[in-house]
């Protein structure tokens, strides 16, 4: 995963690098340091530095290979704990665009303690209902903040 | 004489209801952002920043560090009490805190580590008072080529500081000041890496990015670490304990340890990088290795404890020092900082306390009044925030996503931001997970945009010569003082290091 998170640093890095290259130049038209100047050897500095970070890490799971001792299970359970929360993130996103702040946030905490705090519904309806509650009086009402509108009014 | 009359000024702008009930507030909710493991100073001020949002500016600037430092003193309790720290300038507290909390002497040692933190935290306070003045009058000959060179400064020590992952720094702080490209360019009105969005015309915005990273990225991390199946089980129950306060002898053997670690603490402070995480553990061994018994450190020697405590949060104080002067954030949780005045438009430098003296000298003074408000609080709110312990990471965590998502909304109520929040924590996560430094971006995303426009005004002077930097007495100190840190830097962190080892391998 380090190596594929590096390679994807590196596309970004190589994107950005093209076009401040192409698109912005390096110096203006009365001989000033231009728009391309900074991001050129920004770009190039990323290229370079992830360039020897990708080295380094294909030399390292050579040795790391052998001495790994975390089990499959637990790292299978280490990702898929950590794919629930973010596609919980996710969902709640989507969420607020549709539905506004406040039911929204109660959706999404009764999704996600569901799941994460199985069997305690009580305790669970209590955080899901009380927090967004708390949540929107503060920002709301308290501080005059903006509160996500809802894309979808329900009838409630 | 002066100086004691702008900080009466400041404390008439302080000791007002309202500001004393920001600092209140603030204080409050900084400590408890402390306790929740995993989120330190940076991430409790990354992701309360929009609250302040409709307050004056001196509110929301008293706010925000009480938060800051509020953090600095609630990161110590589950130390204490979990052997888990609050943050990692709390990483030390526990080689003697849990070991204390574990002999039946929790109570002790938990007042021990607020007075350690009045003590660090209010002499740090007299010395920005003294030096701050001081800093800015040598700053005020400071054209772009210094800058320029602070902005390196503060990035290269931060990177050095790193240690064994240093390049892997470099690249986050070039992540960082590529991030800080993105918008229309000041000189030429030029877009950048716009695509044509509207919304990226001003430029990739701190905050959903320092909430992302400092917030939702360290969120995810605890759940891939399996934090929200783990309980508090391990808690010390401290009011089970037969005596709760600390004796005499806590006091008086740990006398010179607070003054050692306040002046250590507040002088690694200063220096743009090191932190409070380094100050802490250089205490540590300092105080160890200066003991008639080092072979009590790590067994539940008070002053194990003591140590640490005062330097850390003598090192918070410090960091304010550039911050105030030079207007060059030395760490995470002052870029924020940085952040938030300028969000008030005030840019902070070797004028802004002289254009500002209410509200310089109202933070200073605030900064007294919060210290004793936190040693209140530290100690006879001990049993609330032993319940926020209790309270299972698989309940707190979703709680942490709603408040960081909504007050990404809030800034600009922009749904883009909220979005680039998400993928800022997801990035976030793979950069706390390979060893990156979310640190190193959001300072060079901070720093990025100040430095690229001194080099061009600095090119623009010295007509495109390099030559410059050496010309100017100021430009050639600033380097002789860099390379002198680049030097020393490393040196400090292999003492923080050593300290660390000596505790994993029992010595």
């Amino acid at each position: 995963m380090r190596i594929v998170f590096l390679l994807a640093l590196l596309g970004g890095a190589v994107f950005y690098t093209y076009i401040a290259f192409t698109d912005l130049g390096f110096l203006t038209r009365t001989g000033r340091l231009g728009p391309g100047f900074f991001p050129r050897i920004v770009g190039l500095g990323i290229i370079v530095m992830t360039l020897w970070a990708i080295f380094d890490a294909l030399g390292q799971r050579r040795t790391a290979a052998a001495a790994d001792h975390v089990t499959d299970e637990l790292e299978d359970a280490r990702w898929r704990d950590f794919l629930l929360l973010v596609a919980l993130v996710i969902g709640y996103a989507v969420l607020i665009r549709l539905f506004g702040g406040w039911i929204s946030t109660i959706l999404y905490l009764g999704v996600a303690l569901s799941l994460l705090n199985p069997g305690q519904l009580k305790q669970n309806l209590l955080v899901a209902t009380l927090f967004p509650s708390g949540v929107y009086l503060l920002f709301d009402r308290v501080l005059n903040a903006n509160m996500p509108p809802a894309l979808i009014n329900l009838p409630f | 004489m002066d100086i004691f009359s702008d900080l009466m000024m400041g404390l008439s702008i302080a000791i007002t209801p309202i500001n004393l009930a920001y600092l209140l507030v603030g204080a409050m909710v900084g400590m408890i952002v402390g306790v929740i493991p995993g989120f330190g100073p940076s991430a409790g001020l990354a992701i309360l920043l929009p609250l302040t949002f409709g307050m004056d500016p001196v509110g929301a600037i008293v706010m925000l560090a009480a938060i800051y430092y509020g953090a600095m003193y609630g990161g110590t309790i589950t130390s204490i009490l979990l052997n888990t720290p609050g943050e990692s300038a709390t990483v030390a507290s526990t080689f003697d805190g849990y070991p204390l909390a574990k002999q039946g002497r929790a109570g002790p040692a938990l007042v021990m580590q607020a007075v350690a933190s009045f003590v660090g935290g209010t002499v740090g306070v007299i010395l920005i008072t003294i030096l701050a003045p001081m800093f800015s009058q040598v700053s005020r000959s400071f054209g772009p080529p210094e800058y320029f060179l602070l902005a390196m400064m503060g990035m290269l020590t931060l990177i050095v500081m790193i240690g064994a992952n240093w390049k892997l720094g470099v690249i986050s702080a070039l992540i960082g000041f590529a991030l800080g490209t993105v918008g229309v360019d000041l000189e030429t009105g030029q877009s950048r890496y716009t695509f044509g969005s509207a919304e990226l015309i001003g430029g990739i915005y701190f905050i959903p990015i320092a909430i992302g990273l400092f917030g939702l990225g360290e969120l995810l991390y605890a759940f891939y670490t399996g934090m929200h199946r783990t309980g508090s089980g391990g808690l010390v129950q401290y009011d089970k304990e037969s005596r709760f306060w600390p004796t005499a002898q806590d006091f008086i053997s740990t006398r010179w340890t607070m003054v050692r670690g306040s002046i250590l603490g507040f002088v690694v402070g200063v220096i743009p990088g090191a932190g409070a995480t380094i100050a802490s553990l250089m205490a540590y061994s300092t105080e160890r290795s200066l003991s008639k018994n080092p072979e009590n450190f790590g067994k539940g020697e008070m002053a194990g404890l003591v140590a640490p405590e005062t330097a850390n949060n003598a090192a918070s104080s410090g960091a304010m020092i550039p911050l105030l002067t030079l207007g060059i954030p030395g760490s995470a949780s002052t870029a924020v900082l940085l952040a938030a005045f300028l969000l008030w438009g005030l840019r902070p430098g070797p004028l802004f306390m002289g254009q500002n003296p209410e509200l310089a000298w109202g933070l200073i003074a605030s900064m007294y009044l919060g210290n004793m408000v936190l040693l209140a609080i530290s100690i006879f709110a001990i049993p609330l925030f032993v319940q926020i312990i209790k309270v299972p990471y698989r309940i707190l965590g979703p709680c942490i996503v709603v408040i960081c998502a909504l007050g990404t909304f809030t800034v600009h109520a922009s749904f883009v931001e909220m979005w680039l929040m998400v993928a800022a924590g997801i990035v976030g996560f793979f950069m706390r997970l390979y060893g990156f430094s979310p640190a190193a971006l959001v300072l060079a995303l901070v720093l990025g945009p100040l430095a690229e426009e001194a080099l061009r005004q600095t090119m623009t002077i010295s007509r495109g010569s390099f030559g410059i930097f050496l010309d100017r007495p100021a430009s050639v100190w600033i380097i002789i003082v860099t390379i002198a840190l680049l030097i020393i830097l490393p040196l400090i962190g292999r003492i923080g290091a050593r300290a660390k080892a000596n505790k994993a391998t029992g010595h």
